[in-house]
């Protein structure tokens, strides 16, 4: 398949000229860039106040990606964070959690709580959240996100907070995430499903909360270029708006809370220039293809996570290096809420002192380089301008390219996602292993295994699986009212097959009435023609 | 040895890894070298692979390996490819793969130990030795 992409275009690093000049970039100042805070909204989405960032009147989110063992033991983790300036949270689920299963999974039991935290219940959510200000900090969720936002919303509720003020947001899996190493073993109708009715139920109810962010990180890391992640990622932004439209749904309505998290790796200019092409790619698409007329509609905030593919095990110390380079890249970029993978990422979710590496990594950026002062301060430069024309160009024409090979759900049928991804993943192996994409201590600069040793003891120290909530959960699930639990089973099943209704409030009861994630999964799936667990590791349990 | 029998090598990830990046690359590696591969790719666990490694007359199983699981389905998996006739070598490996981690896998009977930063003709090697074995006794 061409790509839109030439050989010789300065996407591809090795293409890039030894220069640039006025003829390389647009001179169309209002029409492609425009002031920070007005369209396409280039430059970035709000208009900046001088010298915010040092005085601590600054946007920036500062967060670092959190979540361990029980409820209890992330929300310890939470407060120590707070405590050291952080800003924000982004929660991961453990390895069963993310992938829409309960602790006491068959195929969950050796990744109970050691990648992330455990939740699967209504009272998870609660202890989670448990003296944390909802309405101050901004809380992201790296966990399925119909799940995570009944899930604070009810620990809001119950916690005595106005669901209404909860800032935050929670990803969206790709729809293709099957395809990516993101495989909850749902249907794609059912993918889309949540996410439309995520976005309506938090219009109506979490108007601060962003319940649609487009994840390219996950599209992207260790495999697809840029011009993929993004391009993907939109493809899907557009399915969930059209389906939304169709539902009757106005554009204006929900636009303003989709938000982007784009993945930053070690091409500096690279992703500057992808990030501003994706504000105005999508600033343009909005207005343009779905009649968006709210600016806010068209003002896309773009947030990012670090790559973690970058980070490499040999010589840690070299990834805290990789980190200070990716943050500036996205200071410059003009985004104001980041994670930056930590440096123990090739090995593990990240050690407490790992943790504080990466916030500290932001507030030097943030607070002592001042590259957070001025908004935009690449813009203008030929080469930036001529690499986010292109980028923007190459998105544009590769959305075009896919979406007239076919819908979402015909691609995904016939493999394509799935070849795209692992023809990826190979290519950059091979490139990693034929030295044509250096990677310091990888394939150069090498040191002998006996002599690296700097971090390794923080790094290689095991978290052993929490097998006791496994067993916790079991006993919790036995004791439970049976009727109660069948009745809200029978709903979320039957909300589930009317295509009319919001699963989503349906959810929220379930977990009121004690059901569980992986159980509420199961009946969706159900309701879907799909097997409760196609993974054959849990039954249902009335 | 049959030096003209081409070497079946099934890879695969276990539990609920879903990093495939490396079990892809290995495979192409392997593949490259004139070693046929079964890609298993994910959501399996010890019996699953034993039953498929029997199934498809494998010389060895390569775990890719980018969480922690493998440090405790190892012994299980080795337990029950140990009952194939031939035994069924199992090599682990991959970037989360510490020093520590090779002692305690080796222990349980892994055959080798692949840690990160490993070339391609490492991994082909090994994978050729310890499948030598099995073609041995076949």
């Amino acid at each position: 398949m061409e790509r839109p992409v030439s050989a010789d275009s300065p996407l591809r690093r090795a293409g890039r000229r030894a220069f640039y000049g006025p003829q390389d970039a647009s001179s169309d100042y209002d029409r492609q860039l425009g002031d920070p805070g007005e369209f396409p909204y280039t430059r970035g989405t709000r208009t900046p106040r001088p010298g915010s960032e040092r005085d601590g009147r600054g946007e920036a989110i500062l967060r670092e990606l959190s979540g361990e063992g029980s409820a209890q033991d992330s929300n310890a983790q939470f407060r120590y964070l707070l405590e050291h300036g952080a800003t924000g949270l982004d929660v991961i689920g453990d390895g069963p959690t993310v992938l829409y299963m309960d602790p006491d999974h068959l195929h969950a039991r050796h990744a109970v709580g050691n990648t992330g935290v455990s939740l699967c219940r209504a009272e998870d959510y609660v202890a989670l959240y448990d003296g944390v200000p909802l309405d101050q900090v901004s809380i992201s969720h790296s966990l399925p996100s119909g799940f995570a936002i009944a899930g604070i919303y009810l620990a809001a509720t119950r916690l005595g907070h106005d669901p209404a003020a909860v800032r935050g947001s929670t990803i969206l899996a790709p729809l293709y995430g099957e395809d990516t190493g993101y495989g909850g073993n749902l249907p794609l109708e059912l993918h889309l499903r949540l996410a439309t009715d995520s976005m309506e139920f938090a219009s109506e109810r979490m108007p601060r909360f962003h319940p649609f962010v487009e994840d390219t990180y996950f599209i992207s890391d260790g495999s697809v270029d840029i011009v993929d992640e993004m391009a993907l990622g939109f493809i899907e932004i557009r399915e969930v708006t059209r389906r939304l439209v169709e539902r009757g749904v106005e554009v204006d309505q929900f636009a303003p809370r989709i938000a982007l998290l784009v993945n930053c790796g070690m091409d500096f200019f690279g992703e500057v220039a992808k990030i501003r092409a994706a504000r105005r790619y999508y600033a343009r698409m909005m207005r343009d293809d779905f009649g968006a007329v709210d600016p806010r509609s068209m003002a896309v905030n773009v947030a990012a996570h670090t790559s973690g593919a970058t980070m490499t095990r040999p010589q840690l110390v070299n990834n805290v290096i990789r980190g200070t380079s990716q943050t500036l890249a996205l200071y410059m970029a003009g985004v104001r809420a980041m994670e930056i993978s930590a440096f123990d990422e090739p090995i593990r979710t990240p050690s407490k002192q790992a943790h504080i590496v990466g916030l500290r990594t932001q507030q030097i950026v943030q607070l002592e380089t001042g590259v957070a002062d001025v908004a935009d301060p690449l813009g203008g430069s030929f080469y930036i301008e001529a690499l986010t024309d292109e980028t923007e160009l190459s998105i544009e024409a590769r959305v075009k390219e896919i979406e007239a090979m076919g819908t979402i759900a015909d691609l995904h049928s016939q493999g394509f996602f799935r070849s795209l991804f692992t023809e990826a993943m190979i290519e950059r192996s091979s490139e990693i292993d034929d030295r044509s994409r250096p990677v310091v201590g990888v394939n150069c600069h090498r040191i002998d295994e006996a002599e690296d040793t700097l971090l390794r003891d923080i790094a290689e120290e095991r978290i052993e699986p929490a097998y006791e909530i496994a067993t916790e959960i079991g006993a919790w699930k036995r004791g439970r009212d049976r009727e109660l639990l069948g009745k809200a089973l029978a709903t979320v099943e039957e909300a589930g097959r009317d295509t009319g209704a919001n699963v989503i409030p349906a959810i929220v009861s379930g977990f009121e009435a004690s059901a569980t994630m992986g159980e509420l999964a199961g009946v969706l799936r159900e309701a879907y023609g799909y097997p409760f667990d196609p993974l054959r590791g849990s039954e249902r349990p009335v | 040895m049959n030096a003209e029998r081409t070497l079946r090598v099934l890879v695969t990830v276990l539990g609920l890894d879903q990093h495939e990046a490396g079990a892809l690359a290995v495979s192409r590696i392997l593949r490259d070298a004139g070693i046929e591969v079964v890609y298993a790719g994910r959501f399996n666990l010890p019996d699953s692979i034993a039953g498929a490694a029997v199934e498809e007359d494998v010389d060895a199983v390569a775990v890719s390996c980018h969480s922690w699981e493998f440090l405790y389905y190892s012994a299980e998996l080795v337990k029950l490819l140990n009952e194939a006739d031939p035994p069924i070598p199992v090599v682990v490996g991959g970037s989360v793969v510490t020093p520590a981690d090779r002692q305690q896998v080796l222990a349980v009977g892994v055959a080798d130990c692949v840690l990160a930063g490993a070339s391609p003709e490492e991994i082909v090697s090994i994978l050729r030795r310890v499948s030598d074995r099995t073609a041995v006794s076949k």
